[in-house]
């Protein structure tokens, strides 16, 4: 009788974040350890938010998850979603082997919880009636923003904040209570962004959303397995650990092509933005995480020291 | 155990359950603690209210209460009256007026009101009397009201609508304008089919009514133009770009409550209160079922059995009318049983993959599902617009106000047929307004 | 044949039990009825401060989330009180006087429980949110403990209506189902 675990994700079928479970859930089920992994994609079982929590009790085995969620239940995790912390692809890469990550891990641990396949991913901003790159660009627009450092951000460049999901956009821009969108390229291409807006500022060579989004699983059902169960898991995971670094360099250049298809204007970041955006951030954004989060700054300082 | 079977198990204990008396939302419960424990270990029962809890936290839930309050404020008003008096003044010309007028009323009642059972009190409260009053036949008076009353849910706003819409991710603003031209054209199919009773019963001589002076003609006008203004008012906020769904609610329902205080004298406490007890009672008997609900498709999902059905589904080489034939008799008789509420939530999950694998349009779906839904609020043995009825007019009985319903049920399978046949009466409107659909 | 009267209210008499019950589910449903006009408020205010003022909305979405759920579940005593939650009694009315007293026993200590179940886990659930100080993963950071707390709330209350309308069934105080014998 084979153990079984249940893996729950808020994503479709089509999307990175689901590949990288099933190939998790295909390796292991490969390796023939009697373990078998159970996808309930797209929300089917639990809410996107409602992931973190049932997983840190046992009561869900694994998820993949943007960190961040979790940051009412660990407000460290906010820094996996902080403005100007990561700044392409492979400084990502650099980060989930650093010192840094290893604090977050333990602080993971504390909840019992523990990261099988690490990985980040990009995203940009769209705007209905203008390009969005510098901080000037943001006064008085009715703005989207994806997580609360952004949001601290942003309201901090002028911009007034409407919260929502980011599958509420397409709407609220088509309606007009939305002027400018900050979110994940994948989602920019699957809630078909591109219909609404005249400007589009992927993530290129300067980019300042990067998501924490790992495979996780609980610690103790991880203990629980047998060492061959254990060994198959972690095999699957690293091999789908470089798929996922792979696949999310590519989702920048493929969501700009996708919107460049449909007539919308590209815009890029320049370093001057980029500086101009983290300094605000520092005032902002990093000033807000420090004041609430026990040991802040000296996560912060962990992070910004990875090269 | 087999997940098919398993479902086939859920199935009937759920029905057995919910025959027993026991209140929807807590059989709901019950059913889903007794399969989480017997078959996902006892620990499953610890995620319970954190799912309830989860299944309320979203933001678009809020207009149901709203839109409750909308039209329950108006019904505690002689506004309902206000309405079909307007209309018949205006419509005079055209043979039974009355009648006419009061469907015309219950149409517009309906675009201030998310429920059918409210819409169909409010004009029938002084419809039904006055038909009877002037020779309707009872059946034809009864039957009339308790099926215009049901196109509160399928002319915007519609609570049923919000939560196909919450349940499917579909968006709320389309299912709202999808909903608007089958419900117009169901009014019409009502409309004919009164006449033609009333006149085949032999009194058609009711048909040719009272004239008016164009004097009363106008000074009835100022009680329905606030009315209008707040449709308007509910249909540029929701599409002009002023706010969602749930928001227009909530201004709609502080303009309704105004409205009846200022226009309608409602300034008593006691009467305020009435209408807020009302709608606070019927908003929170929905939003249990629909939390209750979500525990019980967490039991479906984490038994597999949603996935189990959806595939097996999928292996059944059938045509897919056959299919959308299959799903409506299944509804229907869901629908005969439960409220609307209940059967779409508890459907919905299941159906939804179903509907897209056989390639319809959600939104279209929504439509023919709502008047589904409309066809167990006037059938027995669980109709609610029935009871409203017999609250309304005690001495005409239960038996008579079945029986002029029953031609009702009529129109509204030949619209689900209309439909069918032609889409673009659901599509159309909310692709013209919003877009080719995603 | 439907269980969904407009005029039926749970029986309470003399009795000093069922009164001081009937009394606190109402007070129940004045908290649920105030929490959903507040909430209507709060929500014109947001898209006056968004819509007019052109600023931003922080707290406004997520206070009107959890004023309506607070709502729901504080209203569960009142609504219950009223016999406004919905039902079937399909086999209710088929059955003979006796088994109809016995059914309805089963159906209200059956429906008791489950709502045990839920206060349980839902104190459990609302402890630990307490104890970790969790809070909501936004700007405003709600400590969470504050709209979890309607949940043992609702549940407790709601499982003292039941207790109360089971009692009045035993009692002979009420018939089953609130059905007249026929
Ligand atoms: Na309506
Ligand atoms: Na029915």
């Amino acid at each position: 009788n084979a153990t079984e675990l249940r893996l729950s994700h808020q994503w479709s079928n089509g999307d990175v974040r689901h590949k990288v479970a099933q190939m998790v859930a295909d390796d292991v089920a490969a390796a023939d350890v009697d373990l078998d992994i159970k996808i309930f994609p797209s929300q089917s079982l639990l809410k996107a938010r409602e992931q973190y929590k049932p997983l840190s009790r046992g009561l869900l085995d694994m998820t993949v998850l943007p960190l961040s969620y979790a940051g009412g239940q660990q407000p460290a995790y906010n820094l996996t979603l902080m403005p100007g912390l990561v700044k392409n692809h492979d400084h990502a890469a650099r980060l989930n082997e650093s010192p840094f990550m290893d604090a977050i891990e333990e602080i993971m641990a504390e909840d019992d919880v523990i990261v099988l396949v690490h990985g980040y991913l990009a995203g940009g901003f769209a705007g209905k009636e203008k390009c969005i790159t510098n901080p000037d660009d943001m006064p008085g627009l009715q703005t989207r923003a994806a997580g609360k450092a952004f949001e601290q951000m942003l309201a901090g460049a002028g911009a007034s904040i409407a919260s929502m999901s980011s599958s509420e956009i397409y709407n609220a821009m088509q309606s007009g209570v939305l002027d400018a969108a900050n979110t994940s390229s994948s989602s920019f291409v699957s809630y078909r962004i591109y219909e609404q807006v005249s400007c589009y500022t992927p993530a290129g060579e300067y980019a300042l959303w990067f998501m924490y989004q790992p495979l996780l699983m609980n610690k103790s059902t991880f203990d629980g397995l047998t060492e061959d169960q254990q060994k198959a898991l972690l095999a699957a995971s690293e091999k789908a650990q470089a798929f996922y670094l792979e696949e999310a360099k590519k989702e920048d250049a493929a969501s700009a092509e996708v919107f460049r298809d449909n007539d919308v204007e590209i815009a890029a970041m320049t370093e001057a933005d980029f500086e101009a955006w983290r300094a605000l951030a520092k005032e902002t954004s990093y000033k807000a995480f420090v004041e609430e989060t026990p040991n802040g700054q000296q996560l912060l300082d962990l992070a910004l020291s990875v090269n | 155990m087999d997940p098919l079977f398993l479902g086939l198990l859920v199935a009937v204990t759920t029905i057995l359950v919910l025959f027993s008396g026991v209140s929807v939302a807590i059989g709901l419960l019950i059913v889903s603690a007794g399969f989480l424990l017997a078959f996902d270990g006892s620990r499953s029962l610890e995620l319970m209210p954190e799912i309830f809890f989860g299944k309320l936290d979203n933001f678009a839930l809020l207009s149901i209460p709203m839109f409750i309050i909308m039209g329950a404020s108006i019904a505690s008003t002689r506004a309902g009256a206000d309405l079909y008096e307007a209309l018949e003044r205006w419509l005079t010309r055209i043979p039974g007026g009355l009648v006419v007028s009061n469907l015309g009323a219950c149409a517009l009642f309906a675009a201030m009101s998310g429920s059918s059972p409210a819409t169909c009190a409010a004009i029938g409260k002084m419809g039904i009397p006055e038909m009877r009053k002037r020779g309707y036949p009872d059946g034809v008076a009864a039957g009339s009201i308790a099926a215009g009353g049901t196109l509160g849910i399928l002319i915007p706003p519609s609570v049923t609508m919000i939560v196909y819409g919450i349940a499917t991710e579909t968006s709320i603003g389309r299912l709202f304008l999808a909903g608007v031209i089958p419900g117009l054209m169901l009014m019409g199919l009502f409309m004919t089919w009164s006449l033609y009773s009333t006149w085949r019963s032999g009194n058609a001589s009711v048909l040719s009514a009272g004239s008016y002076s164009w004097k009363q003609r106008f000074e009835i006008l100022p009680r329905v133009l606030p009315f209008l203004a707040i449709i308007l008012g509910v249909l540029y906020a929701m599409y002009g770009g002023v706010a969602t769904p749930s928001e227009t609610a909530a201004v709609g329902a502080l303009l309704c409550l105004l409205i009846a205080m200022i226009i309608y004298k409602l300034w008593s406490p006691g009467a305020l209160w009435v209408v807020l007890r009302d709608s606070t009672k019927e908003s929170v008997m929905i939003l249990f079922i629909i939390a209750a609900a979500g525990v019980f498709s967490y039991m479906l999902s984490s038994l597999f059995i949603t996935q189990a059905i959806a595939e097996w589904i999928g292996t059944l080489d059938v045509n897919r009318w056959v299919l959308m034939a299959a799903i409506n008799g299944f509804l229907l008789i869901a629908g005969f049983f439960l409220p609307p509420v209940a059967v779409i939530l508890m459907a919905a999950p299941i159906l939804l993959p179903i509907i897209i694998a056989a390639d319809f349009d959600p939104v279209w779906f929504a439509v023919v599902l709502t008047i589904n839904m409309e066809i167990g609020l006037i059938s027995p043995p669980v109709g609610l617009n029935l009871y409203v009825i017999n609250g309304i007019a005690p001495d005409i009985s239960l038996k008579t106000i079945l029986t002029g319903s029953l031609p009702f049920v009529g129109c509204m399978v030949l619209a689900i047929f209309l439909l069918c046949l032609f889409p673009d009466l659901a599509t159309w409107l909310p692709d013209t307004v919003m877009g080719a659909p995603r | 044949m439907a269980g969904h009267s407009t005029v039926a209210v749970a029986y309470a008499g003399n009795n000093p039990f069922l009164r001081g019950v009937a009394a606190i589910s109402t007070v129940a449903g004045w908290c649920s009825a105030a929490m959903i006009v507040i909430a209507v408020a709060i929500t014109c205010q947001m898209i006056f401060v968004r819509f007019v003022l052109n600023a931003s909305t922080v707290w406004q979405t997520e206070a009107v989330i959890y004023l309506v759920i607070a709502a729901t579940l504080v209203g569960l005593p009142y609504v219950q009180r009223l016999r406004g939650h919905v039902n079937v009694d399909l086999f209710p009315l088929s059955l003979g006087k006796r088994s109809r007293y016995f059914l309805a026993c089963l159906t209200l200590s059956t429906s008791s429980l489950i709502v045990a179940v839920m206060l349980y886990y839902g104190f459990e659930y609302w402890h630990i949110a307490w104890a970790r100080g969790w809070t909501s993963d936004t700007v405003w950071g709600v400590r969470l403990w504050i709209p979890y707390l309607s949940i043992p709330v609702g549940f407790g209350l709601l499982l003292l209506q039941l207790v109360a309308d089971l009692f009045a069934v035993l009692a002979g105080l009420e018939k089953p189902f609130g059905l007249e014998d026929s």
